[in-house]
């Protein structure tokens, strides 16, 4: 009856509470919203797919479910205690197991009804008329209900009961919701080390929340299953779920065992009297102790004013860091950072960068735990605003003669305060990482730079808006789940920078470069948000509850009268500053620089293709020799080029009409002059897109030459909204011939199908099919590349040196600049770049080849196993491929702000973070493998050139991957390039399933998962198959028949048709598969028995099911019928090396095998060391019984 | 009816070394009992102890008729909760939810208490909100309640189902004159039937209720006694002095000054003293007022000099 009373009475008070009505409608908004912005995006799994809904449920909205869930339990905890209630309940006949129970299950009621608000904003939400249809499918009630009954109620049961036992003993809210973000970051360090977990079982079952669980399973998913396919009851899923709930039960049962109603008075309490000092008598008696107390009047001037504030922000940070919710929370911050970052850099196949600095405080910390200040921010400021009003002592501190701006400020510095304790926790956590990672140069001017200078601007104008927002709300647990969806929702906003409160172009740092261009936006921005938060300040200082009275009538009326002259001239100063600060960067943003709105940047690219594309096939002469000039200025980051070009009409037709094409004349590019070694007359100068058509007064007869003579600048001024430039900077610039003039109309025009739409353009026909007659044409975008000879002369900087790759020819200095002079050693098709930093060079050789590798002088560590990769690498290939034309190979370092990796004739680009990568014992590393890999693009790629069609990335990435994975294994070991190959597979699987695209390696253009992924695989499988000499036989004659030539330009198919040469003709089958088509297999192997021979050998029965799947380029799989040759191994038990391994024929469909081995087996299986592609390997292998 | 409230040997040291509760023994007889001491006595923490909220370091108290056979005696520390059957406790500092009806939480509390027929409870809830006089605001919002409303709604709480234990801590301390004559009215009507044990310092309530009393200081018992034994032992000993405020410290200087007060601009002083002081001294009939400064002082009493 009690319990039935106190649930009642609980329900009643939670449902009459206008903060549940509001936590539910937040919780409904924002599926909402997420629907809109789902409904923005790709459409290749539609808004309401089971999937997605699930994923939306489980993952996003319970998410914030958590900080309502904290809110909801710390308050049916605590209001109790918090309006000293308790005494008179826990003096009654209730029973702690009736009062805990009914306060417990009332929360649990309210909020599991709150959390339906979930799917009833996705699906509202995907009512709605005026979304794109195509990216919504048809609505079934169990999209909506399983996710619901499978993740948000267990979920709300094991997370509801573990805050309302923390709320309950900890006696403190702040706990609760500390312990609510404690889930939350705790689930973001599974997350990254979930796939240590080799057991799939374990991996699901110790999943609490069945996120990552649901991600496992839905791993491979192609984009059709997750439109169509529902998750099910899976049986590991919900054996998961009765495991959390039975822990869930666990720790209220502990909650139950530990809680009494004694002990809890006494101690802490506002009328605890064991802190009271006793008093004298309450009858006076004069000169008992003390005697008179000395009168002195207050002081009120400026001075005061000063110290009070002082005295206010020194009380409450006091008051605050003395509390343990804020030491748990500060050693918290430390550790989360070594768990958070732990394998930062970790990206390519299984490396770790060191964990140098700049890595750590930016992407570990300022991206990463970057939830941490929020969270902090929001809670404390709550606490700052709420805190006389809490403690009880509100109507003595506002009745004291201090001003509310005093308060105001004072709380605020106290804010800051904080930040500032904080970020120096998560710099201790930095440290602390790196010294666990044992890497010691710990740079702390660098952690002061980020954190204190970059992040602690953008924390405390996010603390002025965090204790506006408090001040506002009457309610603080409102105010906290106002302020996180305030922070979330302006992430990744796509509006002008101006209109996101405290949002500003992202910055990026660079060993090279330091914060380089990045500096002077962030500045502007701040300042601008700046005179915001003034403006803020104004509207809390003018709402500051003083007295008891909360109301908004009363509110307004006391902010009018607080709303006198200085106050205006204040808010007036502030305005006035915004539109100061705010002009200036319109200024740099719009005027100087171009700001295109994020639904109109391919409108410049379109604009062009509308103008001019007509001429996209006028005969044009072609570049047969360039001579440039190039004069950097770093230090004012400019450039100015100038140059010849030689030009022949290789047409059969006279040329009238001479087209060059520039980039645009906005944000700082130039054209000085243009002119001709004949008599022309412009008949056409458009600045704005980058096109000139010049009229020649003598046409230009068929084999005539011409020559063409420019002059351009590239002088950036100002920043820009989103991206800065960073060709041209003070230390590491880089830049290639997209910089420089074209001849003709260059089809740099918008690919996507959809987007053309959008901008009215005509749909354009894809890149040429490989079999087309015209893909052999061009082998880039770029029209008029014939290998040419060019000469370049560049000038930087006297402490710098420019490399354009090629033969330095000479260098000198000249006017206190220093001049380089580089030129092609044969002709090469015209891809120059330019780079020019302050470099180190280290340099090496390989028979006649000078290496060098120039690089930014303190990053010293690998370069030697770069040349050594280079040398591995050389010796390869010009052994198993052919010859290598250059006598030199270079490696530049570059900052990470464009490419990781690119090659040029002679010479590799490669960013920074492959310079600090790792090397720990038996892994691979990038630099190695990243440096083959550009090496191996000297051929392919580089001599080779693949025509510009669908299945180029075949021809070039492909076939580069594969040649870095052969150095590998000959110089690192099969088990390195084991691992490789494993990653590369994974790496297809994984992308294919989440991008819901795949495409055939015969037409693969731009699928990186493909080209690079599966690529790679398929060529190894082929190797397994027909033998590594074939396979090499078979490059070396594709090298011979196409180096250096130029149009026809080879396809993917005449790389196709050389393995193909090389293959027996039983296996083109298996050819077919892996290039032509996208095919998965399938196979489970249902039991493996075995029984012994009478002669000592073991003859092993396997039951295995066999399928074969083709599948389209969303991912319908059909099954094909399937005889192809598999491998089948058996295992002894304790060793990884099989003690069977051999081809067998299979079948579609269900087949038995019989083995025979000479020892006792206890694992077989089919395809055991994944040689083919598949998704589900995990019941491929099974335990051999008798 | 001859139940009682037993303390024996009650002790309590909070953990930041206070010792609140130095070997307490006390017997409290059904009707108005006044324990008597300042802020820091220990009041509280013995109030608090009693009521089954707190636990002593060592110590027992029980509660119940000793003649009618163990049974029907409530070791308090160890059944907590039968005590808790028959208490009604007006801590010195509490409060309620805001947002609910003052109807509705006494009916909640009137469930906790045990009174849980629907009818019965109906009953019950009217009589005590018109007893305490809440009728006519029984729907507002107990926060809207001003101080002696909150008093008088804790009160129809405390004494919910008829306690035979009732356990007053500080209860006029925020009351208008008013609020406090009807309080101790109430009061009166009830330590009838139960044990009432009223803490306070104000020593003027216990004097006008109390058919018994103990004064408390720092832990311990300074005197146990009905308040005319309390005043026999020191009538007799008590003096007054008109004195100007100047004349105060030699006085102080000379004689054990009990108390002074201000009366038209004269200070009166009561000193104690066994015999006649001397010149401008009077005798005075002694008030229980006189009585606890005495003890207080350390004149009478347990810290009496022998």
């Amino acid at each position: 009856m009690r319990l039935a009373e106190t649930f009642r009475y609980e329900l009643g008070y939670r449902l009459r509470s206008g903060s549940t009505w509001l936590y539910g409608g937040l919780l409904f908004l924002l599926a909402f919203y997420v629907v809109h912005v789902d409904n923005g995006g790709s459409h290749t799994v539609t808004g309401n797919a089971p999937f997605r809904v699930a994923e939306i449920t489980a993952l996003f909205c319970g998410l914030f479910g958590t900080l309502v869930t904290a809110a909801l339990f710390a308050d049916a905890a605590l209001r109790d205690r918090a309006s000293r209630m308790d005494p008179l309940l826990f003096t009654t006949r209730l029973r702690p197991a009736e009062y805990l129970g009914g306060r417990f299950l009332a929360a649990l009621l309210v909020n599991a009804v709150l959390l339906l608000a979930t799917p009833l904003g996705l699906f509202i939400g995907s009512l709605m008329p005026y979304l794109q249809r195509e990216g919504l499918g048809p609505n079934h009630l169990s999209t909506y209900v399983q996710p619901v009954l499978l993740f948000s109620l267990p979920n709300l049961v094991l997370v509801g009961a573990l805050l309302f036992t923390i709320a309950v003993l900890s006696r403190h809210a702040i706990a609760a919701y500390l312990g609510a973000i404690a889930i939350f970051a705790g689930y973001l360090v599974a997350a990254g080390l979930w796939g240590g977990i080799s057991s799939p079982m374990l991996s699901v079952l110790a999943d609490p929340l069945g996120i990552n669980a649901l991600k496992a399973m839905t791993k491979y998913w192609t984009a059709v299953e997750r439109n169509v396919r529902t998750i099910g009851f899976p049986a590991m899923l919900l054996v998961n779920r009765v495991l959390w709930l039975a822990i869930a039960g666990g720790v209220l049962g502990l909650l139950l065992r530990t809680f009494r109603f004694t002990e809890r008075f006494g101690l802490g309490r506002v009328d605890d009297e064991s802190n009271e000092v006793p008093r004298g008598l309450g009858v006076s008696r004069s000169s008992s102790e003390g005697g008179d107390a000395p009168k002195v009047a207050g002081v009120f001037g400026r001075r005061t004013r000063i110290l009070q504030t002082l005295a206010v922000m020194r009380e409450a940070l006091t008051d605050i860091a003395s509390g343990w919710p804020f030491r748990v929370a500060f050693v918290a911050a430390i550790a989360l950072v070594p768990l958070l970052g732990w394998d930062v850099g970790a990206h390519y196949i299984d490396t770790v960068t060191w964990p140098v600095t700049h890595l750590v405080a930016s992407v570990v910390i300022a991206d990463g735990a970057v939830f941490i200040p929020w969270v902090i921010i929001a809670l404390f400021a709550g606490e700052l605003v709420w805190k006389d009003r809490d403690s009880g002592v509100a109507e003595i501190a506002d009745a004291v003669p201090v001003r509310t701006a005093t308060v105001l400020l004072g709380r605020f510095l106290a804010l800051v305060g904080i930040i500032v304790i904080f970020q120096c926790a998560l710099m201790l956590g930095g440290m602390l990482l790196q010294a666990l990672r044992g890497y010691y140069h710990f740079e702390p001017l660098l952690y002061v730079k980020i954190l204190f200078g970059f992040k602690l601007a953008d924390f405390v104008l996010l603390g002025a808006l965090a204790m506006t927002i408090h001040v506002l709300v009457n309610q603080k647990y409102v105010g906290h789940l106002f302020m996180i969806m305030v922070i979330v929702l302006t992430q990744g906003a796509l509006y002008h920078h101006l209109l996101i409160y405290n949002s500003s172009p992202a910055w990026t740092y660079s060993e090279m470069n330091g914060f380089g261009p990045f500096v002077a936006p962030f500045i502007a921005f701040r300042l601008y948000w700046a005179a915001w938060a003034l403006l803020l300040g104004v509207v809390a200082f003018l709402s500051w509850p003083r007295g008891p009275e909360l109301g908004i009538r009363k509110r307004l009326v006391a902010a009018r009268a607080r709303f006198t002259a200085p106050v205006m001239r204040l808010a007036g100063a502030a305005g006035v500053l915004v539109v100061v600060f705010g002009g200036f960067i319109f200024y740099n943003t719009n005027i100087l620089n171009e700001y295109l709105s994020w639904d109109r940047i391919g409108a410049p690219q379109a604009e062009y293709e509308r103008r001019y594309g007509r001429y996209r096939d006028l005969p044009q002469p072609v570049m047969t020799a360039a001579d440039l000039r190039i004069e950097l200025y770093p230090e004012q980051t400019a450039v100015d080029m100038s140059g010849t070009y030689r030009l022949v009409n290789r047409t059969g037709a006279t040329i009238r009409t001479v087209h060059v094409e520039t980039p645009r004349e906005r944000g700082g590019y130039a054209v000085r002059s243009m002119s001709f070694d004949r008599a022309s007359r412009p008949r056409l100068t458009d600045a704005a897109y980058g096109y000139r058509i010049f009229e020649l007064a003598q046409p230009l007869a068929p084999g005539e030459a011409l020559q063409f003579r420019f002059d351009v600048s590239f002088r950036p001024r100002g920043f820009a909204e989103r991206w800065q430039q960073t060709k041209v900077v003070r230390n590491g610039s880089y830049f290639d011939r997209m910089l420089l003039p074209f001849i003709g109309y260059q089809p740099f025009e918008i690919t996507d199908a959809k987007e053309r739409e959008r901008y009215g353009l005509p749909p354009k026909k894809a890149m040429a099919a490989p079999g087309d007659a015209d893909a052999r044409r061009y082998q880039n975008v770029v029209r008029d590349l014939e290998r040419i000879p060019v000469e370049t002369i560049v000038g930087t900087s006297l402490d710098q040196t420019a490399i354009v790759p090629g033969v330095l020819r000479r260098s000198w200095t000249e006017n206190g600049r220093r001049y380089f002079h580089y030129g092609t050693r044969e002709p090469e098709t015209f891809a120059t770049a330019v780079f020019s930093a302050r470099y180190a060079v280290t340099e090496g050789k390989w028979n006649h080849v000078a290496l060098q590798v120039f690089h930014h002088p303190p990053h010293r560590a690998n370069v030697d196993r770069m040349i050594g990769a280079m040398t591995s690498a050389l010796d390869y290939y010009t052994t198993v491929f052919g010859p290598y034309p250059y006598r030199e190979l270079c490696v530049v370092e570059v900052p990470p702000y464009s490419i990781n990796g690119r090659a040029f004739p002679s010479a590799l680009a490669l960013a920074e973070q492959n310079f600090i990568t790792r090397n720990e014992k038996g892994q691979v590393d990038l630099t190695f493998f990243g440096t083959a890999h550009e090496t191996a693009h000297q051929w392919w790629g580089g001599q080779v050139r693949p025509a510009y069609a669908k299945g180029r990335s075949f021809v070039s990435e492909s076939l580069a991957n594969y040649s870095a994975m052969m150095v590998t294994e000959n110089v690192l070991g099969p088990a390195a390039a084991r691992r490789v190959y494993d990653y590369q597979m994974e790496r297809y699987l994984t992308n294919r399933a989440q991008l819901g695209r795949d495409v055939p390696l015969l037409q693969v253009d731009d699928a990186p998962y493909v080209s690079y992924g599966k690529g790679a695989v398929a060529l190894y499988t082929l190797r397994e198959q027909i033998g590594a000499d074939a396979v090499n036989l078979a490059l070396r004659r594709f090298l011979e028949k196409y180096c250096r030539g130029g149009p026809p330009y080879p396809t993917s198919l005449d790389l196709y048709a050389e393995l193909r040469a090389v293959t027996p003709p039983p296996l083109y089958p298996l050819l077919t598969d892996l290039f032509e088509t996208i095919t998965l297999w399938d196979f489970k192997t249902k039991s493996a028995t075995y029984r012994r021979l009478p002669d000592g050998r073991y003859e092993v029965t396997l039951d295995v099911r066999a399928q074969k799947l083709r599948a389209d380029e969303v991912g319908r799989e059909t099954p094909t019928p399937m005889d192809d040759v598999v491998e089948v191994g058996v295992f002894a038990a304790g060793s990884d090396a099989p003690i069977y391994l051999a081809r067998h024929r299979m079948k579609s469909g269900k087949q038995t095998l019989k083995i025979l081995v000479s020892q006792q087996p206890s694992r077989a299986g089919v395809d055991p060391e994944g040689k083919l592609i598949e998704r589900v390997r995990e019941d491929n292998m099974v335990k051999v019984t008798e | 009816m001859s139940f009682e409230l037993r303390i024996d040997q009650l002790s309590k040291t909070y953990p930041n070394g206070t010792h609140a509760l130095k070997g307490i023994s006390l017997v409290i007889p059904p009707g108005m009992f006044g324990l008597l001491g300042r802020n820091g006595a220990g009041k509280s923490t013995l109030m608090r102890t009693i009521a089954t909220l707190q636990e002593p370091d060592s110590g027992t108290i029980t509660f119940g008729d000793p003649s009618a056979g163990s049974g029907q005696v409530i070791d308090v520390i160890r059944d907590k909760e039968r005590l808790r059957e028959t208490l009604g406790y007006l801590p010195q500092s509490f409060g309620f939810h805001p947002r609910v009806s003052a109807e509705r939480l006494l009916s909640h509390f009137a469930v906790m208490k045990g009174v849980v027929d629907a009818g019965a409870r109906h009953d019950v809830v009217e009589a005590q909100l018109r007893r305490t006089n809440l009728w006519d605001v029984r729907h507002k919002r107990v926060g809207t309640f001003s101080g002696g409303m909150r008093q008088r709604l804790g009160v129809a709480i405390a004494l919910l189902g008829n306690p035979r234990l009732i356990i007053v801590d500080e209860p006029t301390a925020g009351l208008d004159p008013e609020e406090r004559v009807r309080f101790l009215n109430l009061l009166g009507e009830i330590g009838q039937s139960s044990a009432v044990i009223l803490s306070t310092h104000i020593v003027e309530d216990v004097e006008e209720l109390c058919s018994s009393l103990a004064v408390i200081d720092r832990g311990e018992i300074l005197l146990t006694a009905t308040p005319a034994q309390a005043i026999a032992q020191v009538r007799g000993s008590i003096w007054r002095r008109s004195i100007s405020r100047e004349e105060l410290p030699a006085l102080e200087r000379e004689h054990a000054v009990i108390s002074t007060k201000l009366k038209a601009g004269q200070t009166i002083a009561h000193v104690y003293a066994q015999h006649w002081p001397g010149a401008g001294f009077e005798p005075v009939e002694p008030d229980l007022k006189d009585v606890y400064f005495a003890v207080m002082g350390g004149h009478a009493g347990v810290r009496a000099a022998a």
